[in-house]
Formats: C-alpha cells, structure tokens, sequence
C-alpha cells in the first residue's frame, strides 16, 4: 500500500512519534514534563530522544531553572516536515481503511 | 496485531499524552490578585475619585508587568517554553488594557458622566474576559459571562454606586473563576 511506504520508520515508534507532536503544539519542552506527559522511564526517554535527535529531527539546549538544570527540546525544520509526511501517511492509510 | 491495529493502538497513547498537557486553566493566583485589583480599583471613583487614576497607573501597568512575569515563570517551571502562546496572551491583554484607555477617554473629555462611564467598563472587561475564555483560559469565559449580564443589568436598573458593584461583580467573576482552578488543580484533573 503506497500510504505505508509514506510512514517514516523513525516515527512509527509511540513514544517518537509522542514527542514530535508534543514538539509541533509547544516551542520547547523539558525532560521531565516529557517524562510525566509520556508516563515513561528515564532510559527510555532518553533513548529515544537520543534516536530524534541522532536523525536531526529534534535540538536540544542545557539551561537553568531555580537554579536546577533542565534539558529543553525543540523540533527542527526536518522533524516537522517528517512529522507532516508521516501524518499525511496516516491520514491516507485510515481513509483507506475505511 | 495488523498494522492498522498497532497505528490505531499508538495513536490512541499520542493523543491520551496530548491531552494531559492541555493546560488552559491559568493560575489562581492571577485570578485572585486581579480580582481584588478589580474590585478595589472599581471603587475609588465612588469613594475616592482623586485615587482612581493613580491607582490604575501604578495597578495596572504593574499588575500587568508582574502577571506576564509570573505566567512565563510558572511555564518554565512546568517544563514548557512557548513564546507564541505568550506572545498571544501579551497582544490580548494588550488590546484589552487599549480599550479600557478608550473607556476612559469620553469621561476625561466630560462627555459622558461617570455612572455611564463605569458600565463601559464592564463591558470592554467582560468582552476581554469572554473572549479570552475562548482563546485562552477556558474559566475566563465565565467571569467574562457573568461581567456581560451585570452590564445588562446595570444599564437598565441604573443602580446607584455604579462602579462600585461593577467592580464587585467583575471582581466576584475572577475569584470565581480562581477557585474554580484551583480546585481542578487540586484535584488533579489538569494540570
């Protein structure tokens, strides 16, 4: 089916696919609000953050708040297009479906 | 699992983790200093018109100043940074506060008296509120409801200390709006 080909593999995971759209509604979020959003373990996240943004899809920046260090996550101009093709794959493949 | 079943599957857990982030409540805190700012405010043009300008000026701008503050602080600590969302509440109340000036401008010029004047009030305040319900923070709607129906009544019912249960009335919708928040935070349906 061509709409499966559209799927991007690296977002087909939940929990990527998760952060990216969580990403596309806020400029930035922490580590930790991904956690309780997300309700996964640390390694996990940090895994598949890692993965978003070994393939470019994400950036990340260190900061401070209250003087407690926080990541901060944003997605970059490629993980929004990905994000988009991968949507449109899914918007086509449950038109089909139904 | 098919693959339609596992995309349905993930999708449902995408959507369940979007939803508990939606945070559209504001902070109670805010609701309740605005509150009393208000209804404070509403009343010293009854009580003690010479205070009334100076109030705002300092009230205003820096209840204002220190809301902006606040909210962007208590976003950061939530995990979330998101300069579009501020930038939408900032041209908000922005356009809010210029339409509070326009109220104003009929009473400086003497060409209204003050009991009309106050009704104006209520109803740039209750426009703002509404619609900053809609766009917002939805507990606003009802303060912003509650301000449109007192402005109804009050200009049919021309009640004397005008301004004074304007201010009340706005001031009651505010905390209204405040405890209902916080009891929503508190009993963490939201966030």
């Amino acid at each position: 089916m061509k709409a499966l080909s559209g799927l991007d593999p690296i977002l087909e995971h939940r929990v990527r696919l998760g952060i990216c759209v969580l990403l596309a509604r806020h400029e930035e979020i922490s580590f930790s609000r991904f956690k309780e959003q997300l309700q996964v373990t640390d390694g996990n996240l940090g895994a598949q953050l890692r993965r978003l943004e070994e393939q470019g899809y994400i950036g990340l920046r260190r900061d401070f708040v209250e003087r407690k260090p926080v990541t901060w996550y944003r997605l970059t101009a490629a993980g929004r297009q990905a994000l988009d093709r991968h949507l449109d794959a899914l918007r086509q493949l449950i038109s089909a479906a139904e | 699992m098919t693959d339609v079943e596992k995309i349905k599957e993930n999708l449902d857990y995408v959507s369940s983790a979007v939803r508990a982030g939606d945070s559209h409540g504001g902070i109670p805190a805010l609701y309740f200093m605005w509150g009393a700012l208000i209804a404070i405010g509403f009343a010293l043009p009854d009580l003690a018109p010479q205070l009334a300008a100076p109030y705002w000026l300092i009230a205003g701008i820096g209840g204002g100043l220190f809301s902006w503050w606040w909210g962007a602080r208590n976003a950061r600590r939530q995990g979330v940074n998101d300069t579009a969302l501020g930038r939408r509440y900032g041209l908000h109340w922005t356009i809010a506060g210029v339409a509070f000036l326009l109220c104003f401008l009929p009473l400086a010029a003497g060409r209204l008296p003050a009991e009309t004047g106050a009704t104006n009030f209520l109803l740039a305040a209750g426009l703002a509120y509404a619609l900053a319900g809609v766009h917002l923070e939805r507990p606003l709607l009802y303060s912003g409801l509650l301000m449109l129906a007192a402005y109804g009544v009050l200009v049919l019912l021309s009640p004397p200390y005008a301004w004074t249960l304007t201010g009340l009335v706005a001031g009651a919708g505010l905390v209204w709006a405040g405890l209902g928040r916080r009891a929503a935070l508190r009993g963490g349906s939201v966030r």
